[in-house]
């Protein structure tokens, strides 16, 4: 009996008819803003051929506060807090950037101690950032112990600079003319306990995390970076010396105190994987710690009782010109460039800031084609990037 | 051109790899291992335990208001905008008050608002305070339900009750 | 601004890429930065120059700034060399006079750090890139009106509904505490004369 759900018999395809009609596209992912492995609100859109990465394009702006332009209304003083928030894990590094950016054009000497306080609270910066990349690096590849590992070191440095400064992260603490305020000879004591349990937790990250074999799979010979290829991107910092080329600005064009002491550049070297690849730029950030801790030394030998504060005006007003300033942040180089009308203003004409993270951001679509989408999360946490600084 | 570098493997290579893979991966489970008895916990149980704050930690405002001179300086300093002072002559012949640190004060507060949902507790404004009656105290527990309820004003005589507990001699 | 001798590198500008038109900004003061200006329409030449020529080489461009100035705009390219032996790193700027469509050409092929800086420099300013892949806004969305980093910007009121300053969070009564209260005791008085 026929019902009326009867479609009849369907037409049975052939093999060749079908296989002509199967469509093969490319697959749409949405590495979107809110996702555990990329280091705050970047949407990648990546899109992919089953699970290799074809395209892969980065969508920014998501944390964007317009930071230039407030930065026009602003007094050279109250620019300091808003320079903190780019950078939100090295917040002593930005401040420095710009500080030196606005004492350039207003000439005022620094006095030795805030000098030495400021390299001093630098280095410990770039220690806890470190930690922080180490750490967020290794929860991305699924490793949940160095985290915490990381994370309890950190702590003693962001407990110190709480003490001294009276914040944990955006710390307000280096002035135009020198640093807020002095540390006292226990703190410093302190300083120097910390960094002598560092050295030890070093080689203890180094056998749990660097020389694993998992891990070594992981990251090494995935995302390699030429030198050429940082060249023409303009990354500077850990990527650039991950690729073998040995170009730091502390060493190459000093600034402050850093031509007094004695430290070494780490370089990407392949002992594991391929010069430029991911695990070369992680071992870079890993021996740069150890670095930091023999400057940290160095310095708390040469600190000497004296003041921390230069003589600065009450109002700053700076001539007609602009300046352009660069130093090592923790994640490249960070450039201010620095653009004053002169007429008695108290503010910016034009405050640019170039932020690494922006510049290394550029690479992923560089990096991501031919890779698979595990390898791509293994990249972006290999270039290591913070969102405040990206969008500003 | 792909970033990705595919390496050639043997026999050699494959009994190599597995080797290495137990060395290290036993290597780092015998560092955690350790953890299990040998070391403090590092935590500290909040809200049954507080942490005491250092002496310069910067947390919540507090303006000491009968000590406030009415100069400005703090709502000229601040970054973001968020102190709203008013205030006006004193009437003809009336008594001058003095400061704790001997400052004369001259003129009659009207309004010492601050809005904390605005504030970045950068400390620029505590800096330039000349009688240093606007402070940072340690209160870190401050959230509330609704974005009005976080513009305080300092005349009112619950703020002021905080005085005993913040002010310090 | 290191290791660059102004005179010299503007004369191979000038020698080597016709219509250059390098010219040196001395800065008033040694602490300042000096840069050289080249002409808008000649910019890709002179890019590509500065990065194959032999003498003063430059491979990699670190950053470009765009400033208003009210009666023109400015692009400023940080170009650098790195070599640990022979570093070097200047400003070259570029000054674009219409306000209303102005394009500049694009240096992307030159070097690939600009990718990014020019669709910057378009979000903030307006200032189109002749000849670049992907020229879209940046970091504002892409549906926003107007460029920020401009003298004569006014925000948008609303952006898909929402309010681009919404009146509860101004503050107003605050700011304008003295005037109300100014304005209440003047109505009672007033109203006590009366």
């Amino acid at each position: 009996m026929q019902s009326k759900w009867d479609i009849g018999e369907p037409e049975k395809p052939t093999i060749n008819s079908e296989t002509e009609q199967l469509k093969s596209e490319l697959l749409t992912l949405n590495m979107g803003p809110q996702h555990p492995a990329t280091h705050g609100v970047l949407r990648v859109e990546i899109w992919t051929d089953s699970e290799i990465v074809a395209h892969a394009i980065p969508h920014l702006g998501y944390l964007h506060r317009c930071m230039e332009k407030h930065a026009e209304n602003l007094d050279y003083r109250g620019i300091i807090p808003f320079v903190d928030r780019l950078d939100y894990l090295a917040s002593m590094s930005m401040e420095w950037g710009y500080v030196m950016a606005v004492e350039k054009m207003l000439g005022t000497e620094v006095p030795r101690r805030a000098e030495l306080l400021r390299i001093l609270t630098a280095e410990l910066q770039r220690i806890a950032s470190h930690l922080m990349a180490f750490g967020t690096y290794a929860l991305d590849l699924g490793a949940f112990t160095p985290f915490l590992y990381a994370f309890e070191e950190r702590e003693k440095i962001l407990r110190l600079f709480e003490e001294v400064s009276g914040a944990r992260l955006l710390y307000n603490y280096i002035w135009i003319g020198g640093v807020w305020n002095d540390w006292t000879d226990d703190q410093i004591a302190r300083v120097s306990s910390f960094v002598d349990v560092m050295e030890q937790e070093a080689k203890k990250y180094h056998e749990l995390v660097s020389l694993n074999k998992i891990f070594v799979e992981r990251t090494s010979n995935v995302g390699v970076l030429t030198v050429e290829d940082c060249f023409t991107y303009g990354a500077t910092g850990p990527v650039l010396r991950g690729s073998g080329y040995k170009w730091d600005l502390r060493k190459n064009k000093p600034y402050s105190l850093y031509s007094e002491l004695e430290f070494d550049v780490p370089v990407g070297d392949g002992e594991r994987g391929v010069v430029g690849d991911c695990w070369n730029r992680y071992i870079v950030r890993m021996r740069e710690v150890v670095e930091s801790i023999k400057i940290i030394r160095q310095v708390i030998d040469k600190l000497e009782p004296g003041p921390v504060m230069g003589k600065v005006p009450k109002i700053i007003k700076l001539p007609k010109g602009e300046v352009y300033v660069r130093s090592e942040a923790p994640r490249g180089e960070i450039g201010f460039h620095l653009v004053s009308e002169g007429n008695d203003s108290k503010t910016p004409y034009r405050l640019k800031v170039k932020s690494p993270c922006f510049t290394h951001t550029s690479m992923l679509p560089h990096m991501a084609p031919g890779q698979m989408v595990a390898d791509f999360v293994a990249s972006i946490g290999s270039i290591d990037i913070v969102l405040g600084e990206v969008d500003r | 051109m792909s970033t990705t570098v595919h390496e050639s493997s043997s026999v050699k290579e494959y009994f190599k790899a597995l080797y290495d893979g137990i060395y290290t991966t036993a290597k780092g489970m015998w560092i955690t291992f350790r953890y299990v008895w040998a070391v403090k916990p590092a935590s500290i149980e909040y809200p049954e335990v507080r942490e005491v704050l250092p002496e310069r930690a910067r947390m919540r405002l507090f303006n000491d208001a009968q000590n406030c001179i009415s100069c400005t300086q703090c709502a000229m300093a601040c970054p973001v905008d968020c102190i709203y002072i008013a205030s006006e002559k004193l009437p003809e012949g009336a008594e001058i008050k003095k400061t704790s640190n001997g400052q004369p004060i001259r003129l009659k507060l009207t309004q010492f608002t601050i809005d904390t949902s605005l504030c970045c507790y950068c400390g620029l404004c505590t800096t330039v305070c000349p009688t240093e009656c606007l402070t940072h105290s340690h209160d870190y527990e401050f959230s509330q339900y609704t974005i009005d309820a976080m513009k305080y004003d300092y005349l009112a005589p619950d703020v002021v009750a905080w005085r005993d507990r913040i002010v310090k001699a | 601004m290191l290791n660059v001798d102004f005179n010299k590198l503007a004369s191979l500008i000038n020698a080597n890429v016709q219509g250059a038109n390098a010219t040196v900004n001395n800065a008033e003061d040694a602490k300042f930065d000096s840069s050289i200006t080249v002409e808008a329409s000649k910019i890709f030449a002179v890019c590509e120059f500065l990065k194959t020529n032999k003498e003063m080489p430059f491979n990699s461009l670190q950053c470009i700034s765009g400033v208003d100035w009210v009666e023109f705009m400015e692009v400023c390219y940080m170009v650098a060399h790195f070599d640990t032996t022979a570093p070097r790193e200047f400003i070259l700027k570029v000054k674009v006079t219409d306000r209303v469509a102005p394009t500049v050409d694009s240096v992307v092929k030159v070097w690939a750090a600009a990718n990014y800086q020019e669709r910057e420099v378009y979000d903030m300013f307006g200032i189109k890139f002749n000849n670049h892949p992907d020229m879209r806004r940046i970091l504002c969305p892409d549906d926003w009106q107007g460029w920020p980093l401009r003298k004569d910007y006014v925000a948008q009121k609303d952006y898909n509904g929402m309010a681009v300053y919404p009146d509860n969070k101004m503050n107003f009564e605050d700011r304008e505490f003295i005037v109300r209260q100014d304005m209440i005791k003047k109505a009672q008085l007033a109203a006590s004369s009366n």
